[in-house]
């Protein structure tokens, strides 16, 4: 009689195995969202700042270019920036033929420019050029309001 | 005999108890990690954007779109000395200082007078920073031009 006193206690502890469950799919998506959202947007990218901009409400089938300045030798002089596409480090002639692979695939394409406010605009216009050569007329430049 | 057996049986070895993992200790981390993740989500800011439908115009380079651009141009140059951007438009001269203030004005004072289709055409110099391209850009949008290029020599 004692013994069975003893199982009937055990077997009345709350079933927590589904909640785990529900729990580790939740922080995987958490990790798996993080990791993606690291390698497409470069985090030490300062972004110049506009009062006014619009947020993106459909971000499919976008081309995120992350421009990300380099620290010269003297403050005088700017080194060219790193241009990362997808996580990956491309000149600029890759990006050109990138661009038209993308265009090729995806006629919509369209485009956001993340380029740090201190890059200067010799950087930056070969970009404009090639999304220009590539026959993409959508481009969005990344900005952040000054209140953030 | 057989009950004597049985009697030896449990005394040497006791019927195996319903053992359980204690899981407490781990749900509580769990829940740590979970609800630092959503709380890390929630706190970073989106991005803002500013479109552009003609980026760049050069002399080597076709319009991008197939729609007719405006016959009327009107051109703001970027200069950089020292540490100051100064746009130039026609007459006129914005220092880095007033680019959000008079150049905006003078833009919004301009299309009054001339109307919707105008091409403005943004030219900055090599060793401009972009954060001054973008507030002149900007500038232009507030101003509600539509046709914004800016000059891109391949």
């Amino acid at each position: 009689m004692k013994r069975r006193t003893i199982s009937h206690m055990h077997n009345e502890q709350v079933n927590v195995t589904p909640l785990i469950d529900v729990v580790m799919c939740l922080i995987i998506f958490f990790l798996l969202v993080g990791h993606i959202a690291k390698q497409v947007s470069a985090q030490n990218v300062k972004v110049p700042i506009a009062k006014n901009g619009n947020e993106l409400e459909d971000r499919s089938g976008q081309v995120i270019i992350n421009v990300v300045p380099q620290k010269g030798p003297t403050p005088d002089y700017q080194p060219p920036p790193e241009i990362i596409v997808f996580g990956k480090q491309v000149s600029i002639d890759e990006l050109a033929d990138e661009l038209n692979d993308y265009k090729s695939n995806n006629p919509d394409l369209t485009l956001i420019i993340r380029a740090d406010q201190s890059i200067q605009y010799k950087y930056i216009s070969p970009i404009l050029i090639s999304c220009a050569k590539a026959g993409i007329d959508t481009v969005n430049f990344a900005i952040q309001n000054p209140s953030q | 005999m057989a009950i004597i057996y049985s009697k030896r049986r449990s005394r040497k070895m006791p019927q195996p108890r319903n053992v359980i993992p204690n899981m407490t200790p781990m749900v509580d981390v769990v829940m740590v990690i979970l609800i630092f993740f959503m709380l890390g989500s929630s706190f970073a800011s989106p991005e803002l954007f500013l479109t552009n439908h003609s980026p760049a115009i050069g002399s080597d380079l076709n319009p991008p779109t197939a729609a007719p651009m405006p016959a009327m141009t009107l051109q703001v140059k970027l200069e950089r000395y020292g540490l100051h951007t100064t746009a130039i438009i026609g007459n006129g001269e914005f220092q880095t200082q007033d680019l959000s203030g008079a150049l905006q004005d003078w833009l919004t004072q301009k299309r009054a007078i001339l109307g919707d289709q105008v091409h403005i055409i943004v030219w900055p110099q090599s060793n401009v920073p972009w954060q001054d391209v973008i507030t002149v850009y900007h500038n232009c949008i507030k101003a509600k031009y539509i046709h914004v290029a800016f000059k891109a020599e391949g």
